[in-house]
């Protein structure tokens, strides 16, 4: 019945974002390799296309590293804490399988990237739109908006995300407190990976007083966390 | 006189019919009231599958912790308990290699040596004391039994470090500051450590203890020994040319020092700590 299901529909990405619970529970429960490669691709296009319409502004050749770069970011995070995000679950009283809860972060990371890829021809719109970048760009009103359009597209694609996830685990855990505090500890794993992912790869929007350069030289010196702090501190 | 029945009825005994009068009685009664506190161990069918391997013994403590706990009672326990601490070995070491790759070189083997026996060094210092408290709290639970709550507290802080070792793998290769390594490392110790605490204590809660307060004095003893540990073997993440420290310190002092140094900008002094 399952694989039935699973056949029928594995190229329907549409039940993943209406949120339809039950069918995207039996999706997660089964580890269906084509569904997870066509969950991986949405993952690599969708991100992808936004990391490129991102890094446009700047140059094509900065779109092509940030078509790179983003995707990997997501797919880094996903599989680097696919074994602490199982572990947690149980202790935290979601008991599911491996399977399940990677296939649960992999459904809830293609929402994301589905919802980015909705959105990159318009980011690309609005960077075909903006002045050149230059130093006086990056100082005036269209970087600004730039940057908060940015801020605003990836919060809503993540919020998006996470609500799917959270409806899951609701659906899949013997309370709606323990899909909550599920969600946090992945969250905060994942967070915590992936900032500092963000990190290394830098640049993506890019500078103009700066190369076009897939990482910094200096990418893996200090951490996100010892830079905020060091902001903080300095600010203060 | 007895020609035309030459079998006698049978008169129920005294003893069928009182059983039957208790049966009857038995059914027409409500059922007894749930026990309360926790349900006994080993209830639950599933909870008495014996466990086989380590890998059931990392997937009971993960999602059955029950069954760990009743096998943990069983006679031949400690084969179990053995492979869980092998099992917790193992996992330290693992973790110490990824502790190691901030500074490379010797502390690529020095790590997780330091972090696999500061680990158990702790364990066994801290063994006597929780056996005392056990005993004190009125608890029934046996030697070997105490023995493998802390084998399972150690293999549940293990396993979890295992899990967060890729996010310190990525942090070691990114940052130089050391004191940036052993927050976060601190972090990651600590969230396991509650886990591995939170089982110790269900565990506890089977052994017909009147209190918890001795358990809760053990895990904070079990804590500061297991922090003092870290100071005492240093440097476990940053580079030294002794491979143990000739300076005695407290972990506070320690850490302190770290902190201030810093904060002067000696972020690069990696063979200072």
């Amino acid at each position: 019945m399952r694989s039935e299901s699973l056949n029928s529909s594995w190229l329907d990405i549409a039940p993943l974002l209406r949120g339809e619970v039950d069918l995207v529970a039996r999706w997660s429960a089964g580890w269906d390799r084509r569904w997870l490669l066509f969950q991986i691709v949405i993952i690599i296009v969708g991100a992808g296309s936004y990391g490129a319409a991102m890094g446009w502004w700047r140059d094509p050749q900065q779109a092509f590293y940030v078509a790179i770069k983003f995707p990997l970011i997501i797919l880094l995070t996903t599989f680097g804490n696919a074994l602490l995000n199982a572990m947690l679950a149980p202790l935290l009283g979601l008991n599911s399988p491996f399977r399940q809860s990677f296939s649960a972060i992999v459904m809830s990371n293609t929402v994301t990237a589905v919802i980015l890829g909705a959105f990159s021809p318009l980011i690309f719109f609005l960077a075909w739109n903006a002045p050149a970048m230059s130093a006086s760009a990056v100082s005036g009103t269209a970087y600004n908006f730039i940057l908060l359009t940015h801020v605003a597209v990836i919060a809503l694609a993540g919020t998006a995300g996470n609500l799917r996830l959270l409806q899951l685990l609701t659906r899949l855990a013997p309370g709606p407190m323990i899909a909550r505090r599920v969600l946090c500890a992945w969250l905060a794993g994942n967070f915590l990976l992936g900032s500092q992912l963000s990190w290394i790869l830098r640049p993506f929007i890019g500078s103009p007083s700066l190369p076009v350069q897939f990482i910094r030289p200096d990418s893996l010196r200090g951490n996100f966390y010892e830079t905020v702090f060091n902001t903080l501190r300095h600010l203060f | 006189m007895n020609e035309n029945n030459p079998i006698p009825p049978q008169i129920p005994s005294p003893t069928d019919a009182a059983q039957r009068f208790a049966e009857k009685i038995s059914e027409s009664m409500p059922p007894p009231p749930p026990r309360p506190g926790p349900a006994l161990l080993g209830d639950d069918p599933a909870e008495r599958i014996p466990i086989p391997h380590i890998f059931a013994a990392i997937e009971a403590l993960l999602r059955q912790p029950r069954r760990l706990l009743f096998q943990l009672r069983q006679p031949g326990a400690g084969k179990l308990i053995i492979s869980m601490l092998c099992t917790t070995a193992i996992c330290s070491l693992v973790y110490g290699v990824v502790a190691g790759t901030f500074s490379g070189g010797t502390q690529l083997w020095a790590a997780p040596v330091k972090i696999a026996a500061g680990l158990l060094i702790s364990a066994t210092i801290c063994l006597p004391s929780l056996y005392i408290f056990t005993c004190l709290s009125g608890s029934q639970a046996r030697l070997v039994e105490v023995c493998g709550l802390l084998a399972g507290l150690l293999m549940q802080m293990t396993i979890l470090l295992v899990g967060f070792a890729p996010i310190a793998w990525i942090f070691s290769q990114s940052t130089e500051s050391l004191a940036w390594m052993g927050i976060l490392h601190l972090i990651f110790w600590f969230i396991a450590t509650l886990f591995g605490v939170r089982f110790i204590t269900r565990g506890f809660s089977h052994t017909n203890a009147k209190s918890h307060a001795g358990l809760n004095v053990w895990i904070i003893i079990f804590l500061l020994v297991a922090v003092q540990m870290t100071t005492a073997l240093r440097p476990i993440i940053g580079k030294s040319d002794t491979f143990l420290p000739t300076q005695k310190q407290f972990f506070l002092g320690h850490w302190l020092d770290c902190l201030s140094q810093s904060a002067g900008g000696d972020k690069r002094n990696r063979g200072t700590e």
